[in-house]
């Protein structure tokens, strides 16, 4: 980005943030920030526009030509498969003067046209046609005139990622501790995970912080607002034993949680029925990643800023079937100050029968997503919550508790000796990778660099 | 084959009734309405290029479900911690456009083409949201009753504009 063109905070708003900074360590943080333009058109520039954003998975497009139109912030990209067989992230502006040369949301396609005038597009981004080249634009070399491509992308066990600062660290390096977790996670399997199907997307008016905090690691809402869930039997890991597990600063705001049993004899591998496990090549993992896999039951974690994914057994329909693994894997895109549009994958382990892939689907459906029977609450509190943080009184008085786990506050405590990456703390009855979450995010925005 | 009209108005009429179960929050009354082979689908909506074939996914739904996850999400609904339907939505059903066809070896089966729009209004607020598709409905007579056994829910949205559906179409 030009230096030049970066908005400097308002002193208003950085007052709020440093507020804010202010009051994290002794676990308070503030709802100002949750609902406020000033705020969400910094966050477009620093939060977004500087880290890695997750746009598509590859098997989404799996053939040469393939494409899905997606966003960072509020840009749209196509994420597309070259005629040569490469990814590429083009931002779907037409160069000549502007207007969005894509129109559906997934095809396959060697060239886009522009509506407006003509301009052609190879899918590797060349300009390759100008209608009336030679009464028009005979002087214009359309080498230079391209369309404009993501300034980084990188993909991570088949998750295409882009970045749109130049200066950004490496993914991997960007991922931090949480790299480590997600590398146990997508290479359980040689084939990795795929896409099963579009993506749903819906719309949640809250502010997006709301819900990566609430996957950094809130276990803790399962007893009052997810109770039905238990009611019906979706959910049959019991309540209070769901708490023993970790929770993970896994750097950079990144935040990872576990339910686990270390202790158990039969290794659990998030209760995979044996044919899956079988199919898992176990030598991909460290010996550390392979404790880890084995004891854990449940994962749910918030990639900063916001990339939120969830694996564990559930069952769509507990008279008749037993829970199965699922996972899904979601953006939560900021459309505005107070709304976001919910990009909600389930994926599966590739290499599973078609069969375990629609069980695991329709436990994924039945459970997380727009009708999802857990999923369905959530919005209920993240509405409200976006709300208040509008409040004249409210944005400026109101201090919220994020202390739960802090010295003297319940009974978790830090892990000493833990053997994995990052910082953790058992059980999880604990915020501290929301207030994680949230240190790195103020750092983010009060960066003048 | 073209439905004879008494026939076709009973179907109508059935669905008339049907839709004032669910907008009157008569849930278990509306279950006793589903053959025990019923399904019900939603399935994902993805813009296409005209020239594509659908634009409805066949992996992908919002919802897929049997007659037992709908009585699972029907306790749910009357569960003590229905917090995503307490207050509940008020729900209206505008059914129009019914086009009906039947197979002439199987007078029992109706199957209906029914256009919907889906009025949802929640607590206060003055905004409210609108649900717009095509059901495809099959309803079949079970022991001299008419019987929903199957309903496909062609949606007008690709991004859905609604936080859940924790609501019955
Ligand atoms: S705006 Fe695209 S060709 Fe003119
Ligand atoms: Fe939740």
């Amino acid at each position: 980005m030009c230096q030049e063109f970066k908005s400097p905070l308002s002193k208003r708003a950085r007052a709020m943030l440093e507020d804010f900074q202010a009051s994290l360590e002794q676990g308070i943080s503030k709802i100002g920030v949750l609902n406020d333009e000033e705020i969400h058109q910094a966050e477009l520039e620093r939060v977004f526009g500087r880290n890695w954003n997750f746009l598509a998975h590859e098997s989404e497009i799996p053939n040469k030509n393939d494409y899905v139109l997606r966003s960072i912030g509020d840009d749209t990209f196509i994420v597309n498969r070259g005629s040569d067989g490469e990814i590429r992230v083009l931002l779907d502006v037409c160069p000549h003067r502007g207007a969005s040369i894509c129109r559906a949301a997934k095809g396959s396609s060697s060239h886009f046209q522009c509506p407006y005038h003509g301009w052609t597009f190879k899918n590797n981004g060349d300009l390759v046609g100008t209608p009336s080249f030679k009464d028009a634009y005979s002087g214009l070399d359309r080498k230079e005139w391209g369309l404009t491509q993501a300034p980084r992308v990188e993909i991570f066990h088949g998750f295409v990622f882009a970045t749109l600062d130049e200066n950004c660290p490496d993914l991997k390096e960007s991922l931090a501790g949480m790299g480590w977790y997600l590398d146990m996670i997508f290479s359980l399997q040689d084939e990795g995970m795929e896409v099963l199907g579009e993506p749903q997307r819906f719309i949640i008016k809250a502010n997006w912080k709301i819900a990566a905090e609430n996957f950094s690691g809130d276990d803790y809402h399962l007893m009052t607002l997810h109770k039905s869930t238990y009611d019906i039997g979706v959910m049959q890991i019991p309540l209070r034993e769901n708490m023993k597990g970790y929770h993970i600063q896994a750097g950079n705001g990144h935040g990872i949680s576990f339910s686990i049993d270390l202790e158990s004899k039969d290794p659990l591998f998030f209760y995979y029925p044996e044919e899956i496990v079988k199919t898992f090549n176990l030598e991909n993992l460290s010996e550390k990643q392979l404790e880890l896999a084995r004891g854990s039951r449940v994962c749910v974690g918030n990639i900063f800023p916001n990339i939120s994914f969830l694996m564990l057994p559930l069952s769509p329909d507990p008279k008749n079937v037993p829970p199965t693994p699922l996972f899904t894997w979601r953006v939560w895109q900021p459309k505005g100050k107070d709304e976001i549009e919910v990009w909600n994958w389930f994926m599966m382990y590739k290499n599973t029968s078609e069969e375990f892939k629609r069980a695991s689907y329709r436990a994924a459906m039945a459970s997380f997503g727009i009708a999802g029977t857990f999923e369905l609450d959530d919005a209920i509190p993240w509405e409200t919550i976006t709300r208040n943080a509008k409040g004249t009184f409210a944005k400026k008085n109101m201090k919220l508790n994020l202390q739960m786990g802090m010295e003297g506050m319940g009974t978790a405590k830090q892990v000493m000796e833990w053997p994995f990456p990052g910082i953790a703390y058992y059980p999880r009855y604990e915020e501290g990778n929301q207030r994680h979450l949230y240190r790195h995010y103020l750092k983010e925005m009060l960066s003048e660099e | 084959m073209k439905v004879p009209f008494d026939l076709y108005q009973e179907g109508i009429e059935f669905f008339l009734q049907e839709a004032e179960l669910i907008d009157d929050g008569k849930f278990r009354e509306w279950l006793e309405l589903m053959t025990e082979d019923f399904t019900y689908r939603i399935p994902v909506r993805v813009t296409r290029e005209k020239a594509a074939p659908t634009e409805f996914s066949d992996l992908a739904s919002h919802m897929d479900e049997t007659k037992n996850t709908m009585e699972m999400r029907v306790i749910r609904a009357y569960s003590e911690y229905n917090w995503a339907e307490d207050p509940v939505s008020r729900t209206r059903h505008f059914l129009t456009n019914f086009r009906a066809t039947m197979d002439e070896n199987a007078e029992n089966v109706i199957q209906y083409k029914t256009n919907f729009l889906l009025y949802r209004g929640k607590f206060d607020l003055p905004t409210f949201q609108f649900l717009s598709g095509e059901r495809h409905d099959t309803i079949r007579r079970v022991d001299g009753q008419w019987k929903i056994s199957k309903r496909l829910i062609l949606l007008d949205h690709a991004t859905i504009p609604m936080n859940n559906l924790a609501i019955f179409i």
